[in-house]
């Protein structure tokens, strides 16, 4: 996208041009920086063992990885794991900051600035700072080594709070007045109004929060410790511990396996998700 | 079907009062327009009669009922915004049948008043479409489609045409006005133009700084407004209104030799003289110079110069007149206007100028 938008400019001088190319050296460098590793597991997770470190481009080409690394471990409950827990945390998160992000946006209530403010705060926090405190919270509620542990912590995310109410900020307060006067409830208002104004926040907010989640390690790593709850990237790690014997080519074929789906559906609705990054005025 | 009763409505925001003690009655099936100039008051009132804001004080009934504190829905009203309120992510058929998909009518129901709505705006090849792919014109087709589907018995404008250029502003003018009758709704029209109110209105109630100023029928505003800003408010070019001051056997204009035009004395009074009432006459009644001429195409406006006070005149298009040239100014007892300067109240006045000779005004 950015190499487009660039290209399309019209050149105008030569110290431009100048500065344009090595913009453009630039960009192409940190590409390739940035998708080399990628390319490296590519490689490895596709060619047999003795290729991990000789590179032939008439290396012959092999499945096996994959299969010895779906058979090594059990990756379809993993997969399960991650998508209830994705599916979880989202829906909580879409309820409870579209309601919240809702009260700050068109109620006025004592305190409103203060509580505000402290939905501000935990912005500022880092989630890694609060990993005992939220554990000792998760073991007094006896959750420990479930799909509500791993999710409980992120459901009220302020940045979605924070996210949502800028949104409906912006939603003419006409279109609020209207709804009323044609007999919308608050919840009716909400729902028939202002989250349908704010889809494209909602696609990029769910984006961020999907990708978030789907490569969260330490979290659920100290939360789980059985089979049955452990998400994927706990179990990769739990598969690439060393007493397993490090094997890059498999490991490298499980890696790309636990990141497709994300991959593949990023690629599929890129478009989408630009246009949506654009609307919702974030990068 | 139903009318509106408000009595002594107060709305008071946190540092003003945006509606001072604003009492009106609408009879059911004709149409009042408030008016009058931005932050009057005006839109407020109507919020107020809507439910959007509550009130500070007062009552609002509507077909008898008190509805002060009922919320908007439970009104049984429609209304109408200035920038339509359509939702963008509903198309044209969506957003008319809104409200009654919100109350639950039934879908036989529903597909018979969207008809029928269609029919009366003109809307139905657009149903379709999405707002954003309307003319302003047609985005107002359908936010009147909305107020008509509801079958309302009230129905509130807030400066529905104010959006729209000037042609389309007339011939959406005339719709309102034709829908408001064949379906015999009780409309309240929130405007600041004088010429939609004087136009639409069964009753123009006009305000100023959040009281009432007069409210009286589009003909009792022009021929006797109550008064100075009734008077200039209504009217293009706006009523004149020039000093008195007192004079030999009367109130003559400030500045002038006389003739005396009112009894008694002039000081601290206005004469309001509505330019197309004044004519240029050979036996007019006071001497003018002309300071400059505005030329309209069906007529000009003359300012002229009476004693040290000034006075628009409109006469017909024909450029008979040069600046400088002095003529003589004439006109009817009854188009004579006078106004307390403090308290800018009507005063009637016993008038000296008596109506010239039905010969002499042949004669000139």
């Amino acid at each position: 996208m950015t190499l487009t938008a660039l290209t399309d400019q019209p050149v105008h001088s030569r110290g431009q041009s100048f500065w344009r190319a090595v913009e453009l050296a630039g960009c192409y460098l940190l590409g390739a920086l940035w998708v080399l590793p990628l390319f490296y597991a590519v490689w490895m997770a596709f060619h047999a063992a003795e290729y991990e470190v000789r590179f032939d481009l008439f290396a012959p080409l092999t499945l096996g990885n994959f299969v010895d690394a779906w058979n090594a471990a059990p990756f379809a409950r993993y997969f399960l794991n991650t998508f209830v827990l994705i599916t979880v945390i989202l829906a909580s998160q879409f309820v409870i900051c579209t309601l919240a992000a809702y009260a700050f946006a068109r109620y006025e209530f004592r305190g409103k600035t203060i509580v505000f403010m402290l939905v501000l705060l935990q912005l500022m926090i880092m989630p890694e700072v609060l990993l005992v405190e939220n554990y000792r919270t998760m073991v007094k509620l006896g959750v420990i080594d479930t799909v509500l542990a791993m999710g409980l912590p992120y459901m009220a995310s302020a940045f979605g709070i924070f996210l949502l109410r800028q949104a409906f900020l912006t939603v003419p307060k006409e279109l609020d007045d209207a709804a009323r006067v044609e007999g919308a409830g608050p919840l009716g208002i909400l729902l028939k109004v202002y989250v349908p104004l704010s889809r494209p926040i909602y696609v990029a907010y769910g984006l961020v929060s999907v990708s978030y989640h789907w490569n969260n390690l330490l979290w659920p790593l100290v939360v789980t410790n059985s089979v049955s709850t452990r998400p994927l990237t706990v179990g990769l790690q739990v598969f690439a511990s060393p007493d397993q014997g490090v094997q890059w080519s498999i490991i490298s074929a499980a890696a790309l396996m636990t990141s497709a789906p994300l991959l593949i559906g990023f690629l599929l609705f890129q478009r989408q998700f630009v246009q949506s990054f654009m609307r919702a005025g974030i990068k | 079907m139903s009318g509106i009763e408000i009595k002594n409505l107060h709305k008071r925001w946190a540092t003003f009062d945006a509606v001072r003690d604003v009492s009106f009655t609408v009879a059911p099936g004709t149409l009042t327009v408030l008016l009058g100039p931005s932050g009057c008051g005006k839109s407020t009132t109507l919020r107020l009669i809507a439910g959007l804001d509550a009130a500070t004080s007062g009552q609002i009934l509507i077909g008898g009922r008190d509805v002060t504190t009922a919320p908007p829905a439970r009104r049984g009203l429609a209304m109408v915004f200035q920038n339509y309120a359509l939702f963008p992510h509903l198309s044209v058929a969506e957003n008319i049948l809104f409200g009654l998909k919100v109350r639950r009518v039934p879908a036989a129901e529903r597909t018979r008043r969207l008809r029928k709505a269609a029919d009366i705006l003109g809307l139905g090849a657009l149903l379709e479409r999405k707002p954003s792919q309307l003319s302003g014109g047609q985005q107002q087709r359908v936010a009147l489609g909305r107020a008509i589907v509801a079958e309302a018995p009230i129905c509130l404008m807030d400066e529905p045409l104010s959006n729209l250029d000037a042609q389309l502003r007339h011939e959406m003018r005339k719709e309102i006005r034709s829908i408001q009758q064949s379906l015999n709704m009780t409309m309240v029209y929130v405007t600041h133009d004088q010429i939609e109110a004087m136009s639409l209105a069964d009753q123009v109630i006009l305000m100023r700084g959040g009281s009432i100023e007069q409210k009286a029928a589009p003909v009792d505003l022009y021929l006797k407004p109550a008064t100075s800003f009734a008077a200039r408010f209504i009217g293009t070019p706006p009523m004149n209104l020039i000093a008195l001051a007192n004079g030999k056997g009367g109130a003559i204009v400030k500045g002038s030799q006389g003739p005396a035009l009112v009894e008694g004395s002039g000081d601290g009074l206005l004469l309001g003289l509505r330019p197309e009432e004044i004519r240029i006459e050979r036996e007019g009644i006071v001497p003018a110079t002309i300071r400059s001429i505005e030329y309209h195409g069906a007529d000009s406006i003359l300012e002229c110069a009476v004693g040290d006070q000034l006075l628009l005149v409109r006469v017909e298009g024909i450029r008979r007149h040069t600046v400088g040239d002095t003529v003589r100014l004439g006109w009817l007892p009854e188009a004579m206007h006078i106004f307390d300067e403090a308290q800018s109240q009507r005063v009637e006045r016993k008038v000296l100028v008596r109506q010239a000779e039905p010969a002499l005004r042949v004669a000139t």
